[in-house]
């Protein structure tokens, strides 16, 4: 059996008995409050980006102006078939188009009557199979107007954007952990201001350091956890209106794949909850410990 | 009268064995000077001497509670320079004190204070609560096991903090000025007490400035005068 005395032994020193640390709840639960929906905003970008992987990597779309004739437009279709590397290109029909503009234009749409330019999707073998430059100056040639938009770039700036925000969200995380850090640092140092003379005597009593501090280990446990479920239900809160405010405005959930209920949700409410309790204890530890390394 | 000390070599066991220290402060006095001395087992001592001679200061040092400027301070043959914190807190354990002002925690009954250096020494909780009660029966303290230390008179602190002392049963008891809160009927009951646990082992050190009560017992003394021994030897009686 494994043991665990930081979690089970009961204190047996009267100390860290007084509310010194009131504060420490209330930062525990800002920290956790910050720390789930940060990381499940993580979660939910590393969602994305995968998607857009799965989605974007291997596609290309070529747009052919309003007006090419049908001629050009068979002509452009067969050199795109016969260039290597493109496994299939698919001209939208109108009504697909359609599809494509409503989110802009509203229905009904007369595409017909727009000038709206055709829309060639074009899948690849995969990332660099396909010579898209030397496509595209062969195209130049054939239709100067046709704009070869490559989504691998554009894919490539998202996910530059998607990992910057990932380690401005990390870093924000880390800040959320220094500050729990501290205040947990700042209670233990109050609570043994307040319990000075008795941790004096017991000293002289011959009371081992780890013995003293267990006591406000405990105390830094108990109120981190406890701020910190109260930090994890309220980030639930959060999430739930999250994602019905998603589903509402027709966004998605905003959520991470699996919403609500994916195990990872879940996981973090968790994780982030039990990491304020021993980022608490052990930081309070460590505060005692070392203040009781200058006594005598 | 205190039981004299066994009889054996003084090189051969010693529960203090104070050798050479000086004790200076910042400031710069010179508390303690070229002092040495032993406290064999089962003796029972008084160091007398004045106001500011020192006599707290020397108790300090031996219960571990300041070091000294120069000089060993060897406690139960274990040399306590160097010594690792939780080497010392082993050899604290081995000393019950009685402060000159009590040390009583005031949020604590008089129960849980005198529980404190069994539950530092972590003996179980039934044994802690007979133990305590027997000893502060013992005491005359049984009307007040659950009072407050504030509600208490100075004389029923003063046993609270015996009590306190003696709970862990202490190889070396040191009392500084047990005596001066109470009147001279209650020092010399409180001596008894002294006495009585000495008798049981207990190797005892008394601090006090009332050289005339020191020297109504027949116990070996040492006198302290601006910071020096009067004499490297205890005063015999």
């Amino acid at each position: 059996m494994i043991r665990m005395p930081f979690l089970i032994e009961r204190s047996r020193l009267p100390l860290a008995r007084r509310a010194s640390g009131w504060f420490l709840p209330w930062i525990a639960a800002l920290s956790v409050y910050v720390a789930v929906l940060g990381g499940i905003g993580l979660v939910a970008l590393g969602d994305s980006v995968r998607g857009w992987d799965a989605s974007l990597a291997q596609r290309a779309s070529l747009q052919i102006p309003a007006d090419a004739s049908a001629a050009r437009l068979n002509t452009v279709l067969a050199l795109l078939r016969q260039t290597r590397g493109i496994a299939e290109a698919h001209l939208l029909d109108p009504a697909e188009t359609a599809r494509l503009v409503e989110p802009w234009l509203g229905r009904p749409i007369a595409i017909d009557r727009l000038p709206v330019p055709r829309l060639i999707d074009l899948r690849v073998d995969g990332a660099g199979a396909a010579d898209l430059a030397d496509l595209r100056q062969k195209l130049a040639s054939i239709m100067p107007d046709a704009v070869l938009d490559e989504h691998g770039l554009l894919l490539d700036e998202w996910r530059n954007a998607a990992t910057r925000t990932m380690e401005a969200i990390a870093a924000m995380l880390a800040a959320v952990f220094l500050i729990t850090l501290w205040s947990a640092a700042a209670t233990a140092r109050a609570g043994l201001l307040l319990d000075r003379p008795l941790v004096e005597l017991l000293q002289l009593l011959g009371a081992a350091d780890a013995d003293i501090a267990r006591p406000f280990r405990a105390q830094a446990l108990w109120l981190g956890l406890l701020g910190g479920a109260g930090g994890a239900f309220a980030a639930a809160l959060t999430l739930l209106a999250v994602g019905s405010a998603g589903r509402a405005l027709s966004l998605g959930s905003l959520l991470p794949a699996g919403g609500i209920a994916d195990w990872r949700v879940w996981a973090i409410l968790i994780g982030a909850t039990l990491l304020a309790g021993f980022v608490a204890m052990v930081a309070a530890r460590i505060t005692v410990l070392r203040r009781l390394a200058r006594m005598p | 009268m205190g039981a004299s000390p066994k009889r054996r070599s003084v090189s051969e066991m010693a529960v203090v064995r104070l050798e050479n220290i000086a004790k200076n402060y910042a400031a710069g006095a010179e508390i303690l000077k070229n002092l040495s001395l032993v406290l064999e087992p089962g003796g029972f001592y008084f160091v007398t001497g004045a106001s500011g001679a020192g006599k707290t200061t020397l108790l300090k040092l031996i219960c571990l509670a300041e070091a000294p400027s120069s000089g060993a301070v060897r406690l139960f043959e274990t040399e306590t320079a160097g010594l690792s914190r939780a080497a010392r807190a082993g050899l604290r354990r081995r000393i019950g004190i009685v402060f000159q002002d009590f040390r009583l925690i005031e949020d604590l009954s008089v129960t849980e204070n005198v529980a404190l250096p069994l539950r530092v020494a972590g003996a179980p909780e039934t044994e802690i609560r007979e133990h305590v009660a027997a000893l502060l029966q013992w005491l005359g303290l049984a009307e007040q096991i659950e009072s407050l230390p504030t509600a208490l008179s100075s004389g029923e602190q003063q046993r609270v903090a015996i009590a306190r002392a003696l709970v862990a049963r202490p190889d070396l008891l040191i009392a500084d000025e047990p005596t001066g809160h109470v009147d001279q009927q209650t020092a010399s009951l409180l001596v008894r007490v002294f006495e009585r646990v000495n008798r049981l082992g207990t190797t005892v050190l008394i601090a006090t400035r009332d050289i005339g009560f020191a020297e109504r017992f027949a116990s070996p003394r040492f006198h302290l005068e601006q910071g020096m021994l009067r004499s490297a030897e205890a005063v015999a009686q």
